[in-house]
């Protein structure tokens, strides 16, 4: 049955037959209709954080006090050349939300690729080699798992000028074992199948073995795992802005908007509000993007494509 | 009493729909033996099912019916349906290992069951049912083994257990989907030999699904061949064997195994000339025990002589064939042939060169030489890389690089039966023939002298099996390849070895040429192996007076004296203090490790 299965399967697939299999994911993947609004939502936003500040000419961060609770557009009293509103003290909050983007998206992204590449090297070679390596490496997860993030976070970021590279490196200290764990567990049963055996028999070294048999089966699914991550550190990075230990005023960041729009919830709820849309918007996107990808990449490895 | 009239099913997915089972009709008298015989996908396991009622999504009946004892199953409601599966109606699947509980011990569960099926029954009324039926199905210790769990149990040991299991309620009927495929001959020898019995002293109905004709025979009376979902031939076996009426029946017989008799394919004989020259792989007492965690105490650990000592000469051109059973050492002896483990002791010695010598660079150019092909063609390739990325990765190993790489990966693929447009598919689709095909292109491109075909061969079907043996003497007579066939397939051994070695918890029993090995064994354990395969014709050697009850002892505790000595039928006090030394029988007889062998 499984045979029969298997042939009519590879007959659906005879079509694409001829290209790559990534050529056939990447084609896979452009087909649905999620990824390209996904991408073309994001790369929107990213154009428009670039843009508009340039074009509008606003500086984010000047006052019109005569300006000051201005409603977004959508509200009765709105006004064009302040598209979103503006805060308490009159900055425009479009212009200051698409650069609390860049921040957010920027160091999200970064934060993400560091905890993923660094913890999944280190999985990788605790799962692969085992033994004295693997309880070695993984006694240090243990130990960076058991400090929590608010206390590094506190420790490192008051003691030293809160910069950008400083935020990542300590979101991405403490979000790394997490990564660590799971490609650990993964190898440690990848490692035992057949074709990683045959590729030893083949005469492959232990790191041709790792790089080119192990990872590419492995990290996919924990990638996907880190696009919902991205998430996550964007809101980490909105608390440490909130807790005024993030990238420092004037620089808008959705930590700081949302800080300073909270005394004013009843009177001008857009203020914190906004923030909170553009990283929806921005997530959306994103997600829908990584949702495809794995789509596409299940329909490869089950023959469909 | 089971009466199945017109029963159809089919597949209903939403992208195909396919016809499983076509019209099948058949009825089981109150007592006898009733096998179905059935290629792959052939439909045995969904008809095995539908005779418990149990049709699950996405199959669906579409037409005819079953019934016990007049009772159509379908229009049951499901309190009565699960009255009669256990009470009426036992079925058996063909793996032991996911029918128990992990986490409950053999003995309680199916006392569990039992109460379950049958209210009212008391605890201990239930704890003696269940040993008694263990006892009957022969599992030594019966009262010790009731309070083990499933882990503790050998393959052929759960096997028996799940016998116990579907028995326990009394059923009228048992249903045996495949239950000796996975086994070894000797151990899958002893469970038909115990249904056998079974049939007789309970006077239950056997209904036994199985693929290969010759099991058939050594159980059966009746014969129902399935074909694509249709019953395409019945009547008695011996009248069907003997005057099969549809060709494929004909061609189900035609293709089983044979070992002995007229129209035995035997292999080309070894090129003489090289016969004398230097062995082209020499093993010279090679020893490998694993360390494994002891379970019953907190610390320590127990030792798995898993090859304890052997020696073996693998001369140019010449195909050597190493049989025996499961857990006997030879994938640990495959393992150590082809350096992915060192050997405790020993030496491995390759063209002139002993492998423990070299190093680093050496080494990986020694290692070109010879290749191990395994036995899984479903895991065995790396999922995420094409046919051709699969093929390019052994040059790339070997530091082959451009258009020299792509010229030979296209070349080997041709020469393996692999088309152009094969080169960018996945695994994933291909069958289970061209997956083997892709593994044996991989080792083909090193150009390597000597090739280990660990079962390689086992799980495809015998008309692939053929192809694929065709191709492998296509490529020995192009390449002057030397074969080392390491198998359980007796048959398959004897279709294509010069040379035979037989393995027997760790060490070599019997070494001696083909015909030798088959017509005139010298080893009682040869003769219990040989005896054991189900063939169509009579085999030489009657089970009944080779083999003793029982399974291979443990590696972990290795008896003194002769290890087959718990199971031979011949053994003597000698055998079971001092353990016999291998020793060449001359006049090109080979060699043999036995005290009493046959001469």
């Amino acid at each position: 049955m499984t045979d029969t299965t298997a042939t009519s399967l590879a007959a659906a697939g005879a079509a694409a037959r001829g290209a790559s299999p990534g050529a056939r994911l990447w084609r896979e993947t452009w087909r649905q209709r999620e990824f390209r609004f996904g991408l073309i939502v994001i790369l929107l936003l990213v154009a428009a954080s670039i843009l508009v500040p340039l074009l509008t000419g606003i500086d984010p961060g000047k006052m019109q006090i005569k300006n000051k609770y201005l409603p977004p557009i959508f509200l009765p009293g709105g006004d064009w050349t302040h598209i979103l509103g503006t805060d308490h003290l009159g900055r425009d909050l479009f212009v200051r939300s698409l650069i609390g983007l860049q921040y957010a998206l920027g160091i999200s992204f970064t934060t993400v690729l560091l905890m993923f590449f660094f913890g999944s090297a280190v999985g990788l070679i605790s799962g692969y080699f085992g033994k004295v390596v693997d309880a070695l490496l993984m006694r240090l997860t243990d130990a960076q798992l058991s400090i929590p993030l608010i206390i590094l976070a506190i420790t490192l970021l008051t003691v030293s000028r809160p910069t950008v590279p400083l935020i990542i490196f300590v979101l991405a200290v403490s979000g790394w074992p997490v990564y660590a764990r799971v490609a650990r567990g993964v190898t440690l049963s990848e490692r035992n199948k057949e074709y990683v055996r045959a590729a030893h028999i083949l005469g492959a070294s232990h790191w041709r073995i790792i790089l080119t048999m192990i990872a590419p089966n492995i990290l996919p699914p924990i990638a996907f795992v880190a696009v919902l991550d991205l998430a996550r550190m964007m809101i980490f990075e909105a608390i440490l802005g909130f807790m005024s230990i993030g990238v420092q005023p004037p620089t808008p960041t959705f930590g700081n908007i949302i800080a300073d729009g909270r005394k004013y919830l009843i009177n001008a709820w857009w203020i914190a509000t906004m923030p909170g849309a553009f990283l929806l918007l921005a997530l959306l996107s994103i997600n829908l993007m990584g949702a495809s990808l794995e789509r596409a990449r299940n329909k490869l490895f089950s023959g469909q494509i | 009493m089971l009466d199945v009239a017109g029963l159809s099913v089919e597949l209903a997915r939403e992208t195909e729909s396919r016809v499983i089972l076509d019209e099948v009709s058949f009825s089981v008298p109150e007592r006898g033996l009733i096998g179905i015989v059935g290629e792959s996908g052939a439909g045995k396991t969904v008809l095995g099912r539908a005779l418990t009622g149990w049709v699950p999504e996405p199959l669906r009946q579409t037409a005819g019916s079953v019934s016990i004892d007049g009772r159509v199953l379908t229009t049951l409601k499901p309190e009565e349906l699960r009255q009669i599966r256990g009470r009426t109606i036992g079925y058996i699947g063909s793996d032991p290992g996911t029918s128990f509980d992990p986490t409950i011990p053999i003995g309680v569960q199916i006392a569990q069951k039992l109460r379950a099926v049958v209210p009212g029954t008391s605890r201990d009324a239930a704890k003696k049912r269940v040993l008694d039926l263990l006892d009957q199905v022969r599992i030594p210790s019966a009262a010790r083994r009731f309070d083990e769990y499933p882990y503790q149990f050998s393959g052929g040991m759960l096997q028996r257990a799940a016998i116990v299991d579907a028995l326990v309620a009394k059923p009228k009927i048992l249903i045996c989907d495949n239950i000796t495929q996975p086994l070894d001959v000797t151990i899958a020898a002893q469970i038909v030999r115990l249904l056998r019995g079974l049939e007789r002293d309970l006077a239950t109905a056997i209904v036994f699904f199985t693929a290969s004709i010759p099991v058939a025979k050594e159980l059966i009376d009746d014969l129902l061949v399935l074909e694509k979902g249709r019953i395409i031939e019945r009547g008695g076996i011996g009248a069907v064997i003997a005057k099969p009426v549809s060709p494929h029946t004909k061609r189900l017989i035609d293709s089983s195994p044979r070992i002995w008799g007229q129209n035995v394919d035997v292999p080309r004989p070894a090129p003489a000339k090289e016969a004398k020259s230097e062995p082209l792989l020499l093993v010279a007492d090679v020893v490998k025990t694993y360390r494994v965690p002891d379970r019953t105490r907190f610390t320590g650990t127990l030792d798995v002589k898993a090859v304890r000592g052997v020696t073996l000469e693998i001369r140019p051109g010449e195909n050597v064939g190493l049989v025996g059973e499961s857990g006997c050492g030879k994938s640990t002896l495959s393992r150590l042939l082809s350096w992915i483990e060192e050997p405790d002791a020993g030496r491995i010695v390759f063209q002139g060169k002993d492998m423990a010598s070299l190093r680093g660079k050496e080494r990986l150019a020694m290692r070109r030489r010879f290749q191990l092909l395994l036995q899984d063609p479903y895991n065995c390739l790396p999922p995420h890389l094409s046919v051709a990325r699969t093929i390019r990765t052994s040059l790339d190993i070997h530091g082959v690089k451009g258009a020299e790489a792509r010229d030979k990966v296209r070349a080997v693929m041709h020469e393996v039966g692999l088309k152009d447009e094969d080169a960018e598919r996945l695994p994933i689709g291909m069958s289970a023939g061209q997956r083997q095909r892709v593994n044996i292109a991989r080792a083909l491109v090193l150009e390597p002298t000597l090739l280990i075909l660990d079962e390689t061969l086992s799980s495809l079907d015998p008309a692939e099996q053929s192809r694929l043996i065709d191709l492998f003497e296509r490529l020995q007579v192009k390449h002057g390849l030397t074969y080392l066939v390491i198998s359980h397939d007796l048959a398959l051994v004897r279709k294509v070895c010069n040379r035979v070695a037989v393995m027997y918890l760790g060490k070599i029993v019997e070494n001696a040429g083909n015909a030798q090995i088959f017509d005139q064994p010298s080893n009682p354990y040869t003769r219990a192996l040989l005896s054991a395969v189900p063939v169509l014709d009579k085999g030489p050697f009657n089970p009944a007076e080779c083999l003793v009850e029982g399974e291979p002892p443990s590696p972990i505790n290795v008896p003194t004296g002769c290890s087959f000595a718990s199971r031979c039928p011949k053994a003597q006090d000698l055998c079971r203090t001092d353990e016999p030394a291998f020793t060449p029988l001359g006049d090109g007889r080979g060699g043999v490790a036995c005290h009493f062998p046959f001469v």
